[in-house]
């Protein structure tokens, strides 16, 4: 359906639709190129809402990197809400871009971004209303080409039937590769496209992998079905960040997170044993003070934005953070923007940096202990002193502020019913403490989610909470953290098991997520769009049973579905870490000892050819050097 | 031995520390069309920051700059009269401003004129009587005078009005000024705006029962009381 069309329906039907600014692009900073003059046509998609796609710095960066090019343009599109789905599929209209409103069909390359696994659904649904079959193997080349990345993208395999091919990693650099790859191959085969990109590393082609399966459902093999693919398919990453993105689009309606993310460091290195994020994006890179300063000048020049939020996984763990922060203070302040460091350790968020932070707009901050007793903190590697806590706690309401939040979860590996009871008594302690302060004006919002174990993690062996432990660990937590002063949220079980199985699942919940959503599930992530039932029933149908994939221990030895997708950090150093952690043992800080995960040998040529100083790791000697001196040994 | 006017003036001043006000006269297209009041207030700060304008901000929790908009434009609605005051805190040469907000404007938001306005003059949205529209309806209506005529005949048009646990009755006839047609796919209209009594044109298509016919709306003048009322306290 040709632009005019697209536009002239659009006009029609979009004041039937809630929020019809979602679906009219137009904004500030966007970059519309002219579509006949411009030779590679790249559509770059977020499966679900505007509200939601729009805050992604992810679709903002790769936007950015091929509308660079000149003879490329990447455009956006957000899955359409069910009111606006329900017109077009009445309409017969497809989904088109925003910026040129072309249909997805018309692109040479549709890149699905998959930061979580609740999206898989939305990204079938997405293809479907581009018109395209939704399973890789029915679309030959007269279609796009559909690649997708993202967080979920580490375990690919319960999507691999509809993707043609993976970004593993980041994204910033191979975008373009992919782009060039199609640009060049044009008219060739889907097959002879596919073997050509799947030799840009760090690209996952499922369809040149066989899997087989044990009788009891494990996996028995993942092996290359043809010549020159690699046995795994190594992440790619970024040897130093790239200037920071500041070109922001500006949306004309309200969205989510309506401000300007800078990222002020990629990568953790403290290890959380549940994190998967933690694991998968080591390397850690910092961005220099200045260079984050001069970011946010050319981000206010650019967009007006009133507020910018500070990106990192654990941002007071940013070697500068107080020098970064007053100087913000000092050259943006009085041009009344605001800013928000999410990701505060307790014990680095000292009171300082609390008062630098606080701000007229800010009513409190938001931690994240994960564990209330100091045996489960060990555990999980997240050691912090309890009296830690508390006297963070003190800081934060000495300071005024009158509301504490934490984020907590239920189900780590060993947990007991006394280690949950930890969690009332510390929210109790730590309300006291605020109430001593400030009365009865002092509030602890507690957060308490499910762990969903996730692969390339230590903890990817261990079972996920039953649901007879979870309902009554979150029973136990609704009954006694009530009253003035405390909130209690938690997660719907549903949810979690639904994003267990998903999280670990394999190359066979194809057939369930394609069920699931011919079922009518879309936004999975909505709480009150999850219906279980449905995958469930999908399951039933396929044959195969949820909890395989949450409830059950695997071995040491067993092969992950996830096998073949290598992140750089070894399968070796994640068991020893899980073992340990059954002991109760920690890992410091690895800026400050290395324990060998195994990036610095994966990315030794990478390494050699940065600078010293772009990487987090801790310098490491020789091996003739380290052989010399027998008493030093890196591996732990 | 000062005015009156002057006397009020200076302790004005001393009150307000805005020391000049802009009057932006400001059109809304394409996807701007689709865009709330609180939505163009926001778009327009964006814009004033990147335009580098001295905004004066509000004091307080939550600081924003001091803008007023003459009127809601209800969604979908096209429009080549809307206006907005801004306050600044230094006072700026006007020459090259209207340059200087284009230079910044996203798609579909028009910028005809920028001038001076008192300080102390009140509030736009005090201001605003009427507003005149076009309707364009896609495909003809054959009976749009008879519509009209019926329309108008009517002394009364009584709809109820849900608020807050009880309904009110309310007769929106007065809030017409007038209705005319110029062809049979175009409806113009002269309808009540502000705080005084303020209609939709999207109330009056549904009392002559062409609200879900294809149609488009453009609000092409506002009308002001036309004195300046000065207010001194």
């Amino acid at each position: 359906m040709r632009p005019e069309r697209i536009e002239r329906i659009l006009d029609r039907i979009l004041l039937k639709a809630e929020r019809p600014g979602r679906y009219v692009g137009g904004e500030y900073n966007s970059i519309v190129k002219d579509w006949d003059a411009t030779d590679l046509r790249v559509a770059l998609a977020f499966p679900d809402l505007y509200d939601l796609g729009m805050s992604n710095l992810g679709i903002m960066i790769l936007y950015e990197q091929l509308n660079r090019q000149p003879d490329i343009l990447a455009e956006r599109v957000f899955s359409p809400w069910v009111d606006m789905e329900a017109l077009m599929r009445a309409e017969g209209l497809p989904l088109y871009s925003l910026e040129t409103k072309h249909a997805v069909r018309d692109f040479d390359l549709l890149g699905i971004s998959l930061p979580y696994e609740q999206l898989y659904t939305n990204a079938l649904n997405l293809l479907d209303l581009a018109g395209m079959p939704v399973r890789s193997k029915d679309r030959d080349s007269t279609y796009p080409l559909v690649v997708a990345g993202g967080h979920a993208c580490f375990n690919p395999e319960p999507v691999a039937d509809f993707i043609d091919a993976f970004i593993i990693g980041e994204g910033e650099e191979i975008i373009v590769e992919v782009a060039r790859c199609v640009q060049a191959l044009r008219g060739r085969s889907r097959e002879e496209l596919l073997r050509a990109v799947a030799g840009i590393q760090g690209m996952y082609v499922p369809r040149f992998y066989d899997v087989t399966y044990h009788p009891d459902g494990m996996v028995a093999e993942i092996i290359p079905n043809r010549p020159d693919i690699p046995e795994r398919v190594l992440k790619r990453i970024v040897p130093v960040l790239p200037p920071p993105f500041t070109r922001f689009l500006v949306p004309n309606i309200d969205t989510v997170h309506n401000r300007a993310p800078v990222e002020i460091m990629r990568g953790c290195t403290r290890g959380c044993r549940f994190c998967h994020a933690g694991m998968v994006t080591r390397p850690v890179r910092e961005r220099p003070v200045p260079e984050v300063l001069e970011a946010i000048g050319k981000i206010t020049a650019s967009t007006g934005f009133e507020e910018i939020s500070l990106l990192s996984l654990s941002s007071s763990d940013y070697g500068q953070v107080h020098e970064l922060v007053s100087a913000i203070h000092d050259e943006f302040g009085d041009a009344g923007l605001s800013m928000s460091l999410p990701s505060l350790r307790i014990e680095t968020a000292s009171a300082e940096l609390l008062s630098k932070l606080g701000d007229t707009r800010r009513s409190g901050f938001t931690f994240a202990p994960e564990a209330a007793t100091e045996r489960m903190r060990n555990l999980i590697n997240k050691y912090v002193p309890t009296e830690q806590v508390l006297q963070t706690a003190r800081d934060v309401y000495a300071g005024g502020w009158r509301t504490i939040k934490f984020y907590f979860m239920i189900g780590h590996p060993e947990e007991t019913i006394d280690d949950v009871w930890g969690i009332i008594d510390l929210c109790k302690a730590v309300l006291r403490e605020g109430r001593k302060e400030l009365g009865n004006k002092a509030n602890v919002n507690v957060g308490v989610s499910t762990f969903i174990p996730k692969p390339h993690t230590p903890f990817q062996w261990v079972p996920q909470d039953s649901r007879e432990q979870v309902l009554e660990k979150q029973q136990l937590l609704k009954r006694e953290l009530r009253g003035p002063g405390l909130h209690l949220r938690w997660n719907d079980i549903e949810s979690s098991e639904f994003e267990g199985f998903l999280s670990r699942g394999d190359r066979r919940l194809g057939q369930v997520v394609q069920r699931a959503w011919e079922l009518g599930c879309t936004f999975d992530a909505w709480q009150d769009r999850h219906y279980h039932d449905r995958w469930l029933q999908a399951f039933g149908e396929a044959g195969l049973d949820p909890d395989f994939y949450n409830h059950r221990t695997r071995g040491d030895h067993e092969i992950f579905p996830w096998e073949h997708i290598d992140v750089a950090v070894h399968r070796k150093f994640l068991l020893q870490d899980y073992q340990m952690s059954l002991k109760g043992e920690t890992r410091i800080d690895c800026r400050d000892k290395c324990f060998a995960c195994g990036i610095l040998p994966k990315f030794t040529k990478t390494r050699s050819q940065t600078a010293a100083s772009a990487w987090e790791c801790p310098p490491v000697r020789p091996i003739a050097e380290r052989k010399r001196s027998a008493n030093v040994t890196l591996m732990p | 031995m000062y005015s009156m006017r002057v006397v009020c003036d200076t302790w004005r001043m001393s009150q307000n520390p805005a020391r000049q006000r802009l009057r932006i006269t400001f059109g809304k297209f394409a996807a701007m069309k689709y865009t709330s009041n609180l939505d163009v207030a926001k778009i327009w700060e964006r814009l004033l920051r990147r335009a580098d304008m001295p905004l004066l901000y509000s004091q307080g929790f939550n600081t924003r700059p001091r803008l007023q908009l003459a009127t809601a434009l209800p969604l979908g609605i096209t429009s080549e009269c809307e206006l907005l005051d801004v306050s600044l805190r230094q006072r700026i040469r006007l020459d090259s401003v209207p340059q200087q907000l284009r230079d910044v404007s996203p798609d579909g938001l028009e910028i005809y004129r920028v001038e001076e306005v008192p300080v102390a003059s009140a509030a736009l949205q005090t201001r605003v009587r009427s507003a005149h529209y076009v309707v364009t309806f896609e495909e003809s209506v054959p009976d749009l005078d008879q519509r009209v005529a019926c329309l108008l005949a009517k002394p009364r048009i009584l709809r109820t009005i849900q608020r807050k646990r009880r309904t009110v009755e309310k007769d929106l006839r007065p809030l017409i000024n007038e209705i005319g047609t110029a062809d049979l796919n175009v409806l113009q209209m002269h309808i009540a705006v502000g705080d005084r009594g303020n209609l939709r044109p999207g109330d009056v298509l549904e009392e002559m029962d062409l609200i879900d016919s294809w149609h488009r709306v453009h609000r092409h003048q506002l009308v002001l009381a036309d004195t300046e009322e000065v207010k001194c306290n």
